[in-house]
């Protein structure tokens, strides 16, 4: 123990000066696999978290030739659980062709679940306590659980409590007809009450983006999502299910004229014309992703090629409560954190990866940067945080083409830069990099750098 | 607050037994508020009001129900600390004050009155299990440009020092206070400009019957549209003080232990209602308004800042 922390300590101090600390182990990105997302309602509307995640987890099995291997550990997660779905991602392993001598364990932070799942996993590679793991989120908006009204979960309480005839008939007597609604799970703030449309449509008006600017970046979402699937870049990284062989909500035919003529559906009540429509916000989805991660002795041994290296992690999280920033804005205040840990600049990264939770997500992400104002009274810089060339933005497209089942986005977006990143280096033969953002409920925020391997 | 007026300092006390239950106060309110309809019909001053009793409530040793406690917090947002929320003192408290509104010499009617404003001032967090003592007078009568206001004046303490000091303002519509000078100064309102809200309540039909559950405090006026209709509203109208400590809660942790929290009731919120709210670093805290999209008016504003 003793000369296991002298090394950790060594590991800090050589950290100041390299992003990747030479005498620990990398965290690498080995591959990744997922199954297409489907529209909510869709292929896959009687099937389960459970059943997706497995179907996503044994494709990464069958794909990297993982039958009876005792992974690491495995960490996956959903945003909507169910309560019988305590023990998720074990299930899903006692369930997959893994060794069932494989340890689970279940997490959540909102639209962040499946990065945080790569970023725990990747720490604990890191630090040596496991070698190899398999990252995941899966979630279903079709197969959401739905719960008994509080009065009514009360009384079933007091009841189950209740030891006498006269106890039982008094629990039950509080029960009443309005009780009996079943509750569907709201996707509204908690300590707002808005929806997280409603709140993006506040930031929207704050940051004044214009209609036009989201619909491009709907556009070119599906433009680039479509020419990746055409060029066969999702062949080793998707698994079809249920009859779905990719990504349901995918519109290659869509045009900024047809997107120009759908209705707004957030900020309506706002003073400013509303600008976010259906066409420029992601949909409900389905859907189920998996990461392959381990160290390079876990790697050599597997025959598995290193696709990226897991550098570093930034959360962040924002008072959007009282209306300091915008609901989804912490990734704003996350990355500038990041990189000056890492002595980087947004010119330093040949990708970046901005979950498209609102086309306005991303605009508003990037005015945030390129302020002055911001840079200066929020960030702490002497001017704007800087710019991020469009060209190396969601090269393959992100949520708003793909779809956004909650917790299985940060696996999609891992998995596909990792492996664009290793076939750039590949080609290039220079150190590639790819920062990834991703917002989340609660003011919540996640970014990661990647480097490929 | 006192104004050189007589005050509490020279009130009589009177010392209850407990806590009065506002049901029966309500009721002895509307025998009382009848007797005084009936004073103004045929008495020779009209509707002219009498002065304030010189007398103080006191209730020693109030205790605090820890699953009333918990009742409150989760219905109004609050976390289910051991601190009580200053909201919930006032629920605790404020039943006394009441009492003394149906006193027969207090001259204005209790049924039909209306909360217009109420300041808290906490000087620290009251823990679950302080034994309390409440104090509560009336002071401060005054016209109003459509009657007669008052304010009632609940203190709360422990260990013989105050922590916590309510004064809540009413007004008794149509009548008209002796002996004071119209010096009236809420007749001119600025113009309502909406704010940009940061949220948004969803206040179903029963957001009154929930709120009466947890505070005691079933004036017909919030528990359905049909109890409503009969003193005057078309539908049942949110507690006041419950919107007020909802925002309260919305400020949340932030507020610290000791603050001044005030409310302005504009405009009754109607249920059910889903007004949009903003809370907000507006002031040397918080400030907050809530309001219908598209009012005129607000439905209140208030602060809440550092004590």
């Amino acid at each position: 123990m003793a000369a296991s922390r002298s090394t950790a300590k060594s590991t800090e101090t050589s950290a100041a000066t390299s992003a990747i600390p030479p005498t620990s182990p990398r965290a690498l990105v080995l591959g990744g696999n997922r199954i297409p997302f489907a529209r909510a309602g869709g292929k896959y509307a009687h099937a389960s978290n459970q059943d997706m995640l497995t179907a996503a987890l044994d494709g990464l099995v069958a794909r990297y030739g993982l039958q009876g291997e005792r992974i690491g550990e495995v960490a996956a997660g959903a945003v909507l659980k169910h309560s019988r779905d305590f023990n998720l991602t074990r299930e899903v392993v006692l369930g997959s062709a893994l060794s069932p001598e494989t340890p689970a364990y279940d997490l959540q932070q909102a639209c962040a679940t499946g990065l945080e799942t790569v970023v725990s996993l990747s720490n604990k590679i890191r630090l040596g306590q496991i070698e190899s793991a398999v990252a995941g989120g899966v979630d279903t908006t079709s197969d959401a659980p739905i719960a008994v009204s509080e009065g009514l979960r009360r009384a079933l309480l007091d009841l189950s409590r209740a030891k006498t005839v006269g106890q039982k008939l008094a629990a039950a007597a509080k029960i009443r007809p309005k009780d009996l609604a079943p509750a569907t799970p709201r996707t509204s703030e908690p300590r707002t009450g808005l929806s997280m449309g409603e709140h993006q449509a506040l930031t929207t008006a704050q940051w004044g983006i214009t209609r036009e600017a989201q619909d491009e970046v709907a556009f070119a979402s599906h433009q680039r999502l479509a020419a990746a699937w055409d060029a066969g870049f999702f062949d080793d990284l998707v698994t079809p299910y249920r009859g779905q062989s990719v990504d349901g909500n995918l519109r290659a035919d869509t045009s900024l004229e047809k997107l120009a003529k759908l209705k707004p559906t957030f900020g309506l009540t706002l003073d400013t014309p509303p600008t976010m429509t259906a066409g420029n916000s992601t949909p409900l989805t389905d859907g189920a992703s998996t990461v392959l991660l381990g160290n390079d002795a876990w790697a050599d041994e597997h025959g598995l090629t290193p696709l990226a290296v897991v550098v570093d992690a930034e959360a962040g999280a924002v008072d959007f409560v009282h209306g300091v920033d915008g609901l989804l804005m912490a990734p704003a205040f996350a990355v500038p954190r990041l990189l000056a840990r890492n002595g980087l600049t947004l010119a330093d990264f040949d990708y970046v990866e901005i979950h498209e939770a609102f086309a306005a997500t991303v605009l508003t992400t990037l005015a945030a940067w390129e302020s002055e104002e911001f840079g200066k009274e929020r960030l702490g810089l002497a001017g704007a945080f800087g710019t991020v060339d469009r060209n190396r933005l969601n090269v393959h497209g992100s949520s708003l083409a793909a779809g956004h089942p909650f917790a299985a986005t940060g696996g999609r977006i891992v998995a596909t830069i990792s492996k664009e990143l290793h076939a750039r280096k590949a080609a290039e033969g220079r150190p590639v990099r790819a920062l990834v953002s991703v917002c989340a409920a609660g003011g919540l925020g996640l970014t990661a750098i990647l480097e490929a391997a | 607050m006192t104004d050189g007026r007589p005050t509490a300092g020279t009130y009589r006390t009177v010392e209850l037994p407990a806590v009065p239950g506002l049901g029966g106060l309500y009721a002895r309110g509307a025998a009382a508020s009848g007797r005084l309809a009936v004073t103004r019909r045929f008495g020779a001053s009209d509707d002219v009001v009498g002065a304030l009793p010189e007398v103080a409530y006191v209730v020693r040793d109030v205790r605090t129900d820890a699953a009333r406690l918990t009742a409150y917090q989760h219905l109004l947002g609050e976390a289910a600390t051991d601190a009580l929320p200053a909201g919930f003192v006032h629920v605790l408290a404020f039943p006394v004050a009441t009492a003394l509104m149906t006193r027969s010499d207090f001259p204005l009617p209790l049924l039909g009155m209306v909360h217009l404003a109420n300041t808290v001032t906490q000087h620290r967090a009251i823990r679950l299990g302080e034994p309390l003592d409440v104090r509560a007078w009336a002071q401060d009568l005054r016209p109003h440009r459509a009657g007669t206001q008052v304010d009632l004046v609940t203190e709360v303490s422990a260990a013989d020092e105050v922590v916590w000091r309510g004064t809540s303002t009413y007004l008794a519509k149509g009548t008209s206070a002796t002996g004071t000078a119209s010096t009236s100064t809420d007749d001119e309102r600025e113009a309502f400009v909406a704010p940009v809200p940061t949220g948004q309540w969803r206040l179903p039909a029963d957001t009154g019957r929930r709120y009466a559950a947890v505070s005691g405090d079933r004036n017909p006026i919030h528990l359905s549209a049909l109890s409503a209709k009969a003193l005057g509203f078309p539908r049942a109208i949110a507690h006041g003080m419950y919107t007020a400590s909802r925002a309260l809660a919305d400020v949340g942790a932030a507020r610290g232990e000791a603050f001044v929290w005030t409310a302005d009731f504009s405009k009754p919120v109607l249920l059910p209602s889903t007004p949009n709210v903003r809370i907000g670093h507006d002031a040397d805290g918080f400030a907050y308004t809530v309001w219908r999209p598209g009012a005129q008016a607000p439905h209140l504003t208030g602060t809440v800042t550092p004590a």
